[in-house]
């Protein structure tokens, strides 16, 4: 039976050592760097992000293409919420489902899903996760045909939306339906990974980290098969990205 | 008059280490080494006595019997001064980069080892650090493909020199070998020891040889002609695979070039 | 799963003969291998990414036991349970145990190579769950009852007809065959339905990070996130290398894992798993364990020779780089790891005398060195092997040359130990060669070369040496 003490005294011994000693400081790993630095490092990422904000939706936009997303550019939220409702039409949805994202209230999204017909869900069962209401839930995002989120934060470099899945943005509402669409703000979007790391790992070390982070760059797909791209394999098969100007 | 690229001194005299294959099996090489070295105006000696760097017991994994060979090589070599050139990247490698691994138990031995092999060169090496990639002005009438052969080039360095160097000379007609930098499938006793293996992937590189229509191929290590030339005769083909020392000497003995001129 | 590595020989030559195979092999190099250069070339720092990552892990490596022991302790602060497995059969029996704890009855499996060390799906399909690998290529292969091809692309070697003939009962040879878009909405459909209906997940761990006791996991098809979704009960299994210290490090080992892998800037999905669920999420699931398993690492760890190999990222870089791979295939290495990473870690993990041919089987051509995203050192790793199984290892079991290869180096060493033996042997072999080359090449030599003429023509010996015909020439020139 493996227990832990010994498991790691035989590594410790592995490396030649008889106690488990703390490593000493250098410059390999960002883990050295203090708190004050990781704030430093998360706070000049969200300033970027919001001085830089046209470019980096314009290099977005071209990378997210790249990446798979089907890009809509919105000049201001009545467009957005007319290229939501046109999406729900194209795709004959009868059902959809929405995170809780500001964005999405601010387009008002529920009318304009409700005008075209279909049936609009959150989920959020306030802080109630019983194992009914869970799959329940489950079932709501599996029978879904199109899910709607906002976006907690974006990536220029990879063309990738940032989820936080928390209570009113569950993790199926952009896996199981097979259309999803991101409504992005300009403002939102980072340089690079390094950046979204920076903001992960201040969030960390000020007791705010995220339960979990799903990165997100364009439709589900898979080569496994005599290596021909195939979109569409588990996750969705179409992704739309509508990025909304500020005003 | 060629330029100097690197501003390093030219040196006047160097010694040749010929490796054991050159020596033995493809003297030619070795010749057309020294012409191309006295056209560059650099005198050439050669150590009587040398025979092996050790590497092929070394690769087989006997280190035992490579220990002796290579403090055997060092030993002959240190006692020369300035620089010691070889027509081969495998060899120049295995000075280079691998006798610091076979004596490290013994770190004078292994320190000796290491200043010989700061000034051991690889020809082709030789040439563009010193003398310039311009350096050569022949003439050869022939349409040829470049192998890079993976020592040269992962080990030493030596990417696209050879080729610059071919490019100046005149009506020498280069093809690019697709697939250049992958390996030809000779690895030394691996080809004898997993032959079907090799066979393989020289089959490849065969192919994309054919496919270039060139009379020639060039590389610069002698393990790797013979691999090439060994099966383009097996299919019955007419290309010649060359090293890049006697194409480089036959292209200066029809240009009638005197050589540098100091 | 059970090493056959002393097969190697006979399924190596197997693969040559298989036509099929080899065109299907390819893509491994014009998708992969040209994928990763195109990516990498696409930043302007991919040489100091190389080295960053090489200190990352270096430097994690170097103080694991620090390292494993803070990942754990904070994969429980998260309310996460740790388990540290031994080997491969303490860690299947402990996922086991847990499922029937939990009254599990469908498992589904993300892609995991240490699942494989295990043979986890086939134990617990044996113990009564319903056990679905969902990765389209590992789904793939179960259905057809064989090992995976490659670390990425497990089915790589499979033909579109092989593959309709696996997922549709209904299809027989002569059939049209299904494109590849049908063939993936089949698979598609299939395992929805396994999907909704999982009560516990297995994934592997791409990266944990220690400082947070978090996971990430890279995937590109959506199963790794059904995974860390919709059961109730989620188990991540990792070898006990796989750890970086911080969550920043995370964008330097992403970006080289995913550009050397697959030539992508990013996967699809990159999910990182804090902890199971939030007090107040809707879903997710209820519980997460994380099993570290050692199943020999230790080994590579204590040797100073072939600690570096632990670095390895498992990104398949080195596989579409190697001339030998690509034509062998993976099934030849005869286990989990194929390919250059497996020459060098599967002789020491599985023990080397049943796997002693696999560092012989290159030519050493450098070319996985190039390619490894953390600048593992492979062909210094393949000689050391081959040192340790020529003659070098204190066990007598390991060392497994034959007396006749003994005999011959040491030939050669007595021949090159002076100028006067050199030469001598030079031309006696030249003159017993003689009667049988044809303008200096032979069609067939004797052993040990014969396995050279068997398909190539073989060059003879000079009739004179180098340094004879330079001492003419300096003669002529006097």
């Amino acid at each position: 039976m493996a227990d832990r003490a010994k498991f790691i005294a035989s590594v410790t011994a592995s490396l030649g050592r008889s106690e488990v000693l703390a490593p000493p400081v250098d410059n390999s790993t960002a883990g050295f760097e203090d708190a004050a630095m990781a704030k430093f490092n998360a706070d000049a990422a969200m300033k970027d992000a919001s001085v830089r904000s046209v470019e980096l939706a314009d290099q977005m936009a071209i990378a997210a293409a790249t990446a798979g997303w089907k890009i809509h550019r919105a000049a201001n939220p009545e467009d957005a919420a007319d290229l939501v409702a046109s999406i729900c039409e194209q795709k004959k949805a009868t059902s959809v489902l929405r995170s809780k994202h500001d964005v999405l209230d601010e387009i008002n999204v529920d009318a304009a899903v409700a005008n075209t017909g279909a049936k609009l869900g959150t989920t959020e069962h306030s802080g109630d996760n019983s194992r009914e209401l869970v799959d329940q839930s489950k079932a709501e995002a599996f029978i879904a045909d199109i899910g709607i989120t906002g976006v907690d934060y974006a990536v220029a470099e990879t063309g990738t939306v940032v989820l936080h899945p928390r209570s009113g943005l569950s993790r199926l509402v952009s896996l199981a339906p097979p259309t999803h669409i991101a409504v992005l703000k300009q403002g939102e979007v980072l340089d690079s990974l390094d950046e979204l790391f920076a903001i992960e790992r201040n969030d960390f070390l000020t007791g705010n980290l995220a339960g979990s982070m799903n990165l997100i760059s364009g439709p589900s797909k898979t080569a496994d098969i005599e290596g021909t791209t195939v979109t569409g394999i588990h996750g969705p098969l179409e992704v739309h990205l509508i990025i909304l100007s500020e005003g | 008059m060629p330029d100097n690229t690197s501003n390093l001194p030219r040196p006047e005299r160097v010694t040749l280490f010929a490796s054991c294959m050159v020596d033995q099996l493809a003297p030619s090489v070795g010749e057309s080494t020294v012409d191309v070295l006295e056209y560059l105006g650099v005198a050439v000696d050669f150590l009587d006595d040398q025979t092996c760097c050790g590497q092929p017991a070394f690769n087989s994994g006997f280190r035992s019997e490579a220990y002796p060979v290579a403090e055997r090589f060092v030993e002959l070599f240190e006692k020369v001064d300035g620089p010691i050139v070889v027509p081969s990247g495998s060899c120049a490698a295995m000075v280079r980069n691998y006798y610091g691994d076979l004596f490290r138990d013994n770190s004078s031995l292994a320190d000796r080892a290491k200043r010989v092999g700061e000034r051991l060169y690889e020809l082709t090496e030789f040439i563009s650090r010193f003398f310039g990639t311009e350096a050569i002005n022949g003439q050869l009438n022939t349409s040829a493909t470049y192998h890079k052969c993976c020592h040269l080039l992962r080990e030493v360095g030596i990417d696209e020199e050879p080729l610059e160097i071919l490019s100046n000379i005149d009506d020498l007609q280069m093809t690019p070998l697709e697939r250049a930098d992958v390996c030809c499938g000779f690895g030394g006793a691996f080809a004898v020891k997993m032959p079907d293996i090799s066979t393989a992937i020289l089959d490849e590189k065969l192919d994309y040889i054919e496919a270039t229509k060139s009379e020639t191929v060039i590389a610069a290590d002698t393990g790797c002609v013979y691999q090439m030339q060994g099966g383009l005769r097996r299919r019955g083909s007419p290309v010649q695979v060359v090293h890049i020392a006697e194409i480089l000497a036959e292209s200066i003995n029809n240009a009638g070039s005197a050589g540098v001129t100091r | 799963m059970k090493p056959l590595t002393v097969n190697f020989r006979s399924k190596a030559a197997q693969t040559l003969a298989d036509a099929q195979i080899q065109q299907s092999i390819e893509h491994v190099y014009t998708g992969f291998f040209k994928g990763r250069l195109a990516a990498a070339g696409e930043t302007d720092n991919w040489e100091d990414l190389r080295t960053k990552g090489k200190a990352i892990k270096d430097h994690t490596i170097a103080h694991l036991d620090y390292y494993l022991d803070l990942l754990a302790t904070n994969v429980e602060k998260n309310g996460g349970s740790v388990f540290f497995a031994n080997d491969a059969e303490e860690a299947r029996q402990h996922i086991i145990k847990l499922a029937h704890k939990r009254e599990i009855k469908t498992v589904i499996k993300s892609k995991s190579m240490v699942s494989e060390e295990m043979g986890l799906a086939e134990a617990m399909t044996d113990e009564g769950f319903e056990t679905v690998e969902t990765d389209l290529g590992e789904y793939i292969i179960q259905l057809a009852n064989e090992t995976p091809y490659h670390l990425i692309a497990p089915a790589v070697h499979k033909s579109r007809a092989d593959v309709a003939k696996l997922l549709d009962d209904n299809y027989k040879d002569g059939d049209r065959v299904p494109d590849a878009t049908e063939l993936t909405m089949m698979a598609r459909k299939k395992l929805r339905g396994v999907f909704e209906r999982a009560d516990m997940s297995v994934t592997g761990v791409n990266f944990a990070v220690a400082e947070s006791g978090s996971i990430a996991l890279v995937t590109n098809e959506g199963n790794g996130r059904m995974s860390t979704t919709v059961p109730r009960v989620h188990v991540a299994v990792m070898g006990m290398e796989k750890i970086v210290p911080s969550i920043q490090d995370l964008s330097t080992m992403l970006r080289i894992l995913i550009r050397s892998a697959t030539g992508q800037r990013i996967s699809t999905y990159v999910t990182m798993v804090n902890e199971a669920r939030k007090q107040d999420e809707e879903e997710g699931p209820e519980e997460f364990h994380l099993v570290i398993m050692d199943n020999g690492r230790q080994k590579l760890l204590e040797d100073p020779q072939m600690r570096e190999s632990l670095n390895c990222i498992r990104c398949g870089a080195c596989l579409n780089a190697c001339p030998v791979y690509r034509k062998v295939g993976g099934h030849a290495y005869g286990w989990v790891y194929p390919g250059p990473i497996g020459a060098i870690v599967s002789p020491v993990l599985t023990g080397v005398k049943d796997a002693s041919n696999l560092p012989s089987a290159s030519s050493l051509c450098g070319a996985c060195h190039d390619a490894c995203p953390v600048k593992i050192n492979i062909p210094r790793m393949l000689l050391e092997l081959r040192y340790r199984t020529a003659e070098g290892s204190t066990d007598k079991e390991e060392r497994s040359s034959s007396a006749t290869e003994r005999r011959i180096w040491k030939t050669w060493r007595i021949g090159m130990m002076g100028r006067k033996r050199f030469d001598m042997a030079a031309r006696l072999a030249n003159l017993a060669l003689r009667p049988f080359a044809q303008n200096g090449w032979l069609k067939k030599a004797p052993p040990p070369i014969s396995g050279w003429t068997s398909s190539r023509d073989f060059p003879t010996v000079s009739p004179s040496s180098l340094k004879s015909r330079l001492k003419k020439r300096k003669k002529g020139e006097q």
